[in-house]
């Protein structure tokens, strides 16, 4: 049986974290937790997870794209699929949030709360 | 002077008569007040970019240079400055012309120095004032800004949180629970998605008060924005066994507008009609236009709304009531359809019948496209 896939999830809602992990381990992956977009890069480095999901808003409403363009520059994060997780909605029509001009790529944008059958679909679909 | 902590108001005068110069100059500073001249236009204009004084006065008429441009020129330019024109008793009309652009109080001649001191000390409390209501003003706006920012994080992430533990508890407990716990799962999720609507419609109307929606209008073909509208809905209205029709005689009409917030306009109304007919009904969406309007038709079999609750649907927390639970909307949905509606010079009209449906009449004003 092959090993179980490795999920980074960043956010610093721990609420959140341990609501996520529980659908993602019911869904066979081993789930790593940070609660900062700081330990979340260290640990992407120790780790080198199969795919990280990062909230957007955490100390800072843009530290989620903070983190990301961190991982991006790294050899881990280079590699792997990136989910951001927003509150808001980016397509929305009236964000008092403004994005940074260069949005990091990231593989997909999920709203929270997500459903679990799309949580596991999406993840399974970019770890294929 | 001023009665602030020392500083000396700064005044400047423009007129080309030396003599009324030099005694402007010794009435002001002999209250303390610190004052530039000039007896030419241009240079007048030059003295108060650079110097930024906060009391001009003006002469009307002087050889170089309309007086009237100055005044225009400096109220444009310099934030705050109170400008006072110094005019002869035959042109007070000339005097209305420069406060109606900007001027704040007129000075004939000839006056005393007493006269200058006393319209002076007027002008500098006018313009205390203004920088007092100005200052709270902003911070009344500040401060509504960042509840905006409070509730949309404080509210909404703890909300979106307990959403995810429900959608988590599903997940984890699965066939272990009996059908009236999941029942009460069903329940809690419904209420906690009603008040993640109002929160997000609250956040939607804060943000057009706030006016940063304008700048998103651009041209748009009306019929696709109707189009995401109805398939949004679609299973829905599958769900609770409503026909949702939509017949679209002119698919290529163009308004300007803004796509995110019309797709809600659509699903709000929709969305309403949804709640409010019962299964086997029927909601019917047209759009037709003539030379100069589109029109957008939304049409339901439902309970309908009384004509005496008509008048005021639009209100902000406004419900008709219904019979059952599932009814209960934000109260905000059609406070936000409104808005919207008039954010983009459009009308929406409403027509109802107790028993028989509800029919919306939604009006854009057509882009033509050179």
């Amino acid at each position: 049986m092959d090993a179980k896939k490795k999920v980074l999830l960043i956010d610093d809602d721990k609420d959140f974290l341990l609501a996520t992990k529980l659908i993602l381990e019911k869904g066979g992956y081993e789930v790593f937790l940070a609660e900062d977009g700081k330990a979340g890069v260290d640990m992407a480095k120790s780790l080198s997870p199969d795919i990280a999901i990062i909230d957007m808003m955490m100390e800072t409403w843009s530290e989620g794209f903070n983190v990301v363009s961190k991982l991006r520059t790294s050899d881990t994060g280079k590699k792997i699929p990136l989910i951001m997780l927003s509150a808001v909605d980016l397509q929305g029509p009236y964000q008092s949030f403004e994005p940074p001009d260069e949005l990091p790529t990231v593989d997909l944008v999920l709203h929270k709360p997500i459903k679990a059958v799309e949580l596991l679909k999406f993840v399974g679909q970019l770890l294929r | 002077m001023d009665d602030k902590a020392g500083y000396s108001a700064r005044i400047l005068i423009i007129d080309d008569e030396e003599s009324i110069l030099d005694g402007c100059r010794q009435a002001l500073e002999k209250s303390g007040y610190t004052v530039m001249t000039t007896s030419d236009g241009p240079d007048g204009i030059r003295l108060a970019r650079a110097e930024k004084p906060d009391l001009a006065f003006v002469d009307l008429k002087m050889p170089s240079c309309s007086g009237m441009d100055i005044i225009e020129v400096l109220s444009k330019e310099i934030p705050g400055i109170v400008l006072i024109v110094i005019t002869g008793y035959a042109s007070i009309v000339s005097a209305v012309e420069a406060m109606k652009k900007g001027a704040y109080d007129y000075l004939p001649k000839p006056f005393s120095p007493d006269q200058i001191r006393a319209v002076t000390k007027r002008a500098l409390e006018h313009r205390f004032l203004k920088i007092e209501s100005d200052r709270l003003r902003e911070e009344k706006e500040r401060m509504e800004r960042s509840f905006i920012t409070f509730v949309s994080h404080e509210m909404r992430s703890p909300l979106v949180t307990i959403m995810q533990y429900f959608e988590t508890l599903k997940v984890i407990s699965e066939n272990s629970l009996e059908q009236n716990a999941k029942d009460i799962i069903d329940r809690c999720e419904k209420r906690l998605q009603g008040l993640h609507d109002l929160i997000e419609h609250w956040l939607d109307l804060a943000r057009i008060e706030d006016g940063s929606f304008s700048e998103a209008k651009m041209p748009i073909v009306l019929t696709k924005i109707l189009d995401r509208g109805i398939e949004e809905l679609t299973p829905l209205c599958q769900r609770r066994e409503i026909t949702l029709e939509a017949s679209i005689n002119e698919p290529s009409a163009k308004i300007m507008g803004d796509q995110e917030s019309l797709v809600r306009v659509f699903t709000n109304i929709i969305g309403n009609a949804t709640k409010y007919t019962p299964p086997g009904g029927k909601i019917t969406i047209t759009m037709t236009q003539d030379d100069y309007y589109v029109y957008v038709n939304i049409a339901d079999t439902g309970s309908g709304i009384p004509a005496d609750k008509l008048p005021f649907i639009f209100e902000p927390f406004f419900r008709v009531k219904g019979k059952d639970e599932r009814q209960k909307g934000s109260g905000l949905g059609l406070t936000f359809v409104k808005k919207i509606m008039d954010a983009h010079n459009g009308k929406i009209e409403v027509t109802s019948q107790e028993g028989v449906g509800t029919r919306f009449i939604l009006r854009f004003t057509r882009l033509y496209e050179l």
